[in-house]
């Protein structure tokens, strides 16, 4: 069974080679989407022995996610893992999210970080934006879950060929969320722990998640 | 009369970013036209507001008519920015299905 992770990279010298080594024993092959970056993390990533594609110019991540995906199922990928670049995920927990699809149990498994393993989430993240996004998850799109803006995920070879990821941005999320649950997967929630380096994603991002969103229905 | 010169003001630095962005070849001599035209026409607007204002009277538009007309504009203009937005997603959609096709095709 081939697993393959992919992880988008933009201006992320300075942990990509780390991610790439603490990925490595988990998984067949490491993908890396170099998204247009202007320092040094694509040289970085190949010579960490990952199979590095470079977008030409920035897209964004889920448009290096979509580019990633496409390419690990044209190569034969039977299982399917996104990884952040900076660290912020532990690769030592994709076992447990990869366990539920060997297993049979799941076709898709999204890490959360409210359930057992509790992660040290900025205030606003915890109180104010996370319980918006599931707000806006629930009444947009019917979408229950714990943790409203996972992006560790791993998804089964034929589950990843029915997700059409449209969104360029961050908006990604929610629409991998939303097709998940109109295509009726069998999706499981597994607990991860997240490290903040930085805080991420602000208010007016997740504002621009929802601009983007409706933008993207307009124009299908 | 502080709200006149005030917007004068404003048209001013309009016209003299206009003329540096010239200057550093950012814009094309017709587009340097063109903007120029749109802010002599909106300073004379301002300049002689109370003749302009004398003249829709006599017209026979009313206030609460021109209030409308106002907000009439208004509407059209947020519908051609919402139009415009949706160019660019366009737009912004079809580049990335270059620079993808690109990027696995390498």
């Amino acid at each position: 069974m081939k697993v393959s992770c992919i992880i988008p990279a933009y201006n992320e010298e300075k942990n990509i080679a780390a991610a790439i080594a603490n990925v490595r024993p988990f998984v067949n092959e490491i993908i890396v989407i170099d998204d247009g970056s202007s320092d040094q993390s694509f040289a970085l990533a190949k010579a960490a022995g990952a199979i590095t594609l470079q977008h030409l110019i920035n897209r964004g991540q889920g448009a290096a996610l979509r580019t990633g995906t496409e390419y690990a199922l044209n190569n034969g990928a039977d299982i399917i893992i996104h990884f952040d670049a900076d660290n912020q995920f532990q690769a030592s927990e994709i076992p447990d999210l990869l366990q539920p699809i060997i297993n049979k149990e799941a076709e898709a498994v999204l890490g959360s970080r409210f359930l057992e393993k509790k992660s040290q989430l900025p205030w606003g993240k915890k109180y104010l934006i996370m319980p918006l996004a599931r707000l806006v998850n629930r009444l947009f799109f019917g979408i229950k879950l714990s943790d409203p803006q996972s992006g560790f995920r791993v998804l089964s070879r034929q589950t990843a060929e029915k997700i059409k990821i449209e969104n360029d941005g961050m908006a990604h999320c929610s629409e991998i969320l939303y097709q998940l649950f109109k295509n009726h997967s069998k999706i499981v929630e597994v607990p991860i722990t997240v490290t903040y380096y930085h805080y991420g994603q602000k208010f007016s991002g997740g504002l621009k998640i929802i601009g983007d969103l409706i933008i993207q229905k307009i124009i299908k | 009369m502080l709200q006149q010169i005030l917007a004068l003001a404003v048209i001013i630095f309009f016209i003299s970013r206009l003329v540096q962005q010239k200057r550093k070849n950012q814009i094309s001599k017709n587009e340097l036209s063109l903007w120029l035209i749109f802010w002599i026409i909106a300073a004379a607007a301002i300049i002689f507001i109370h003749q302009i204002d004398q003249l829709v009277a006599r017209l026979g538009f009313s206030g609460a008519a021109i209030n409308i007309l106002v907000y009439l504009v208004v509407v059209a203009l947020i519908y051609q920015v919402f139009r415009l937005r949706l160019t660019i997603a366009r737009l912004e959609k079809d580049l990335s299905q270059i620079n993808q096709y690109l990027t696995l095709k390498k």
